[in-house]
């Protein structure tokens, strides 16, 4: 199991706002919802608010949904909420108590490992992908990285899924499930894995990331959402304000108006499966105010993300965040900064899971040696928001003793009976110069394309049984006709 | 008896090669009340367990805190067997006689003990003479162990050229013997520049002893 303890040992998170400020996103995003409404472009969402009492106008598709009902729904969500996977020994739980991680996507090229060629990525991309995420050990789900540009386009997601589940053992999340249809064979084949509707509701093998629109605005993922959470795999119910353009220039108003959002889909999704486990998550982008371009991790998107990570925490809604990336377009400082200065700020302020090892170019370009570093990074992270004990053993006060004055720990049973627990490199370098230069003098994108390699040469997963490769064969081959295209 | 013997060094290799500071112990009292040689006991009982450490230790499947510990381990039931080797005045089988020490200055000495440790697992007398030694004390104990090989070490930027001091000190009393420089301060370059042989960590440093007296 790849889960580790944030706060095991008492590390509080931290809040980006005071617990007044967190209060009046809260009350402004209900008075939002109750006011203003939230436009519902989903026909099922909006019947679903209309029967339940909301003030709905059929013309408009606005729905002004009641605060009352907003609240019951905040509290029938499902907690904790737990995450399956092909593999039993790789479920999660969602407990507020620690921290996951995923990859995102979903990109359009991929920079070729072997020839370093940025080109157009294929179904195998999401194969190979798929398989470093399974060796790598705390890596905790996989979101399809790419998408495959070598099969029918509006089927992408079943063939996402197709190569994921034959080269990852663990919870697999869809990331461009749109459409109602897709949804359903998603489900299908997420079924005929776990053995049958009824075990996939009690074993959730998948998830699905579904978009609110800003502003104010539910389109037709609700749609997706819906159907995720009548099958009980819960939806990552995203928001995603282009600060500045869909949501107001400033952190505060991309806050509210994200978290009103949130709160709406969760209502419907309430609605639609009362008790059913969801996930609040938020993917904000920022502007370049000279360029009008957008940027995932400018230090405004950050402390947006950073805030919906408290609200999550205020509703007791785990919590996915989008994060890990960069604009860079190579493997490089950019990307390294950019990626660290994202990722710890959401997990030291509390969130569930982030997602995003492994891209480049705002989430559209796969790079494999990206992955294993920020995969490198992300376990430095862990080693530092488990925290640490202080008891008598840990402070050692005896062994200080014992050693005295000058001399050394090393040859002591404390540190033989401690250093395990000491973080330990994959591919960053600690050698002396002349020992680096003797070994080729390798930087750290050299070492993980090396270490990527030899993943991809040696790693293994068992192959799904025959008989569910035979149903994935024919739910592909319905998907095909079925999905509107 | 000899089934016993037996058992008993194979108690020692395993205590110093399973990290078990207790079993090593007891097994060294064992080797005194069975009337063992210490030497043999040393070489083949410890110093297997040793050899093995290190050699892992080389090919990174154990961890510098566990060579240091078992070294120590070696070291603890050393100290049991070493009455009764003086007494004896038996022998240890030697690929070698070298001095180390760290340069005057310097009270680093973790990769000095390391090399220490290493170049003993590879069968080498080495006369440690500890950190922060006076210049002279390279010389004399050099001469009067008639060392093959000296090693200076220095992790401080600042105390580096204690180095040449050590090496013009030795050729001044007319000791031939190469001299090994190393630590964290330390180049290939400084090392050419002072007519010294450079060694970048304790494994390289056991390799280029061998290939020193390999030649000589």
């Amino acid at each position: 199991m790849g889960a580790m303890g944030r706060g095991l040992y008492k590390l509080k998170p931290l809040d980006v706002m005071d617990p007044n400020e967190a209060e009046s996103i809260h009350v402004n995003s209900l008075s939002l919802l109750e006011d203003m409404g939230i436009k519902v472009v989903s026909e099922e969402g909006l019947k679903l608010l209309k029967e339940a009492g909301a003030d709905v106008d059929m013309k408009t598709k606005i729905a002004k949904i009641p605060s009352h009902l907003v609240m019951e729904s905040v509290k029938k969500c499902k907690r904790p909420v737990r995450l399956c996977a092909r593999n039993p020994k790789n479920d999660f739980v969602l407990d507020g108590k620690h921290c996951y991680i995923c990859t995102d996507g979903t990109g359009l090229a991929t920079l070729d490992i072997d020839s370093g060629e940025r080109r157009p990525s294929t179904k195998r991309d999401v194969a190979d992908s798929a398989r470093v995420v399974d060796y790598l050990e705390k890596m905790n789900m996989y979101y399809p990285l790419v998408t495959p540009l070598d099969v029918p386009k509006h089927a992408h997601t079943l063939h996402e899924f197709d190569a994921a589940f034959n080269n990852c053992e663990k919870h697999i999340t869809s990331g461009a499930t749109y459409l109602k249809e897709e949804a359903k064979y998603e489900l299908k084949m997420a079924a005929a894995v776990a053995g049958g509707e009824d075990e996939l509701r009690r074993r959730p093998l998948v998830s699905a990331v579904t978009c609110t629109t800003s502003p104010m605005v539910l389109g037709m993922t609700t749609d997706a959402a819906i159907e995720f959470v009548r099958a009980g795999c819960p939806p990552m119910m995203m928001t995603m304000p282009l600060i500045g353009a869909t949501s107001p220039m400033t952190v505060a108003g991309a806050v509210l108006v994200g978290n009103a959002q949130v709160l709406a889909l969760t209502t419907v999704c309430q609605l639609a499966a009362p008790g059913s486990p969801v996930c609040y998550s938020t993917e904000p982008m920022a502007m370049d105010v000279q360029s009008g371009l957008f940027e995932g991790l400018f230090p405004a998107a950050n402390m947006v993300r950073a805030s919906h990570v408290q609200m999550a925490r205020y509703y007791k809604i785990p919590i996915f965040v989008g994060g890990w990336g960069s604009c860079s377009k190579l493997p490089d400082a950019q990307a390294a900064y950019e990626k660290v200065l994202s990722a710890f700020l959401y997990y030291l302020a509390g969130t569930d899971i982030t997602s995003g090892p492994g891209l480049l170019e705002n989430w559209t370009v796969l790079s494999y040696e990206q992955l294993l570093i920020d995969y490198e990074i992300y376990t430095m992270m862990l080693d530092m928001l488990k925290g640490f004990p202080v008891t008598d053993e840990s402070m050692a006060l005896e062994t200080i003793r014992g050693v005295g004055h000058e001399g050394h720990f090393l040859g002591k049973k404390h540190t033989l009976e401690h250093f395990r627990e000491m973080w330990r490199p994959m591919i960053t370098d600690g050698q002396t110069y002349q020992t680096w230069k003797a070994s080729g003098s390798k930087s750290a994108v050299d070492n993980a394309k090396g270490k990527a390699k030899e993943i991809l040469k040696t790693h293994q997963v068992a192959p799904l049984d025959a008989d569910v490769k035979r149903q994935f064969a024919e739910i592909i081959k319905e998907g095909e006709e079925a999905i509107p295209h | 008896m000899s089934a016993n013997k037996e058992t008993i060094l194979k108690e020692l290799e395993n205590a110093v090669k399973m990290l078990q500071e207790e079993a090593a112990v007891e097994a060294a009292k064992k080797v005194l009340a069975n009337g063992i040689s210490p030497v043999e006991a040393i070489e083949k009982g410890l110093a297997l367990g040793i050899r093995e450490v290190g050699e892992k230790f080389e090919r990174k499947e154990m961890f510098v805190v566990e060579l240091i510990y078992a070294a120590t381990i070696m070291e603890n039931a050393m100290k049991i067997l070493e009455p009764e080797m003086k007494k004896s005045k038996e022998k240890r089988h030697s690929r070698g006689t070298i001095v180390l020490g760290t340069v005057a200055g310097d009270i680093h000495d973790i990769g000095k003990n390391l090399v220490r440790i290493m170049l003993e697992a590879g069968e080498f007398e080495v006369h440690d003479i500890g950190k922060d030694a006076p210049t002279e004390s390279f010389v004399s104990k050099a001469k009067e162990t008639s060392a093959v090989i000296v090693g200076a070490s220095s992790l401080m930027t600042t105390t580096v050229s204690v180095q040449k001091d050590v090496v013009d000190g030795l050729r001044a009393s007319g000791v031939k013997s190469p001299v090994l420089v190393g630590g964290a301060a330390v180049t290939e370059e400084w090392a050419k520049e002072i007519g010294a042989i450079y060694a970048s960590d304790a494994g390289s440093a056991v390799s280029v002893v061998k290939s020193l007296i390999g030649k000589g």
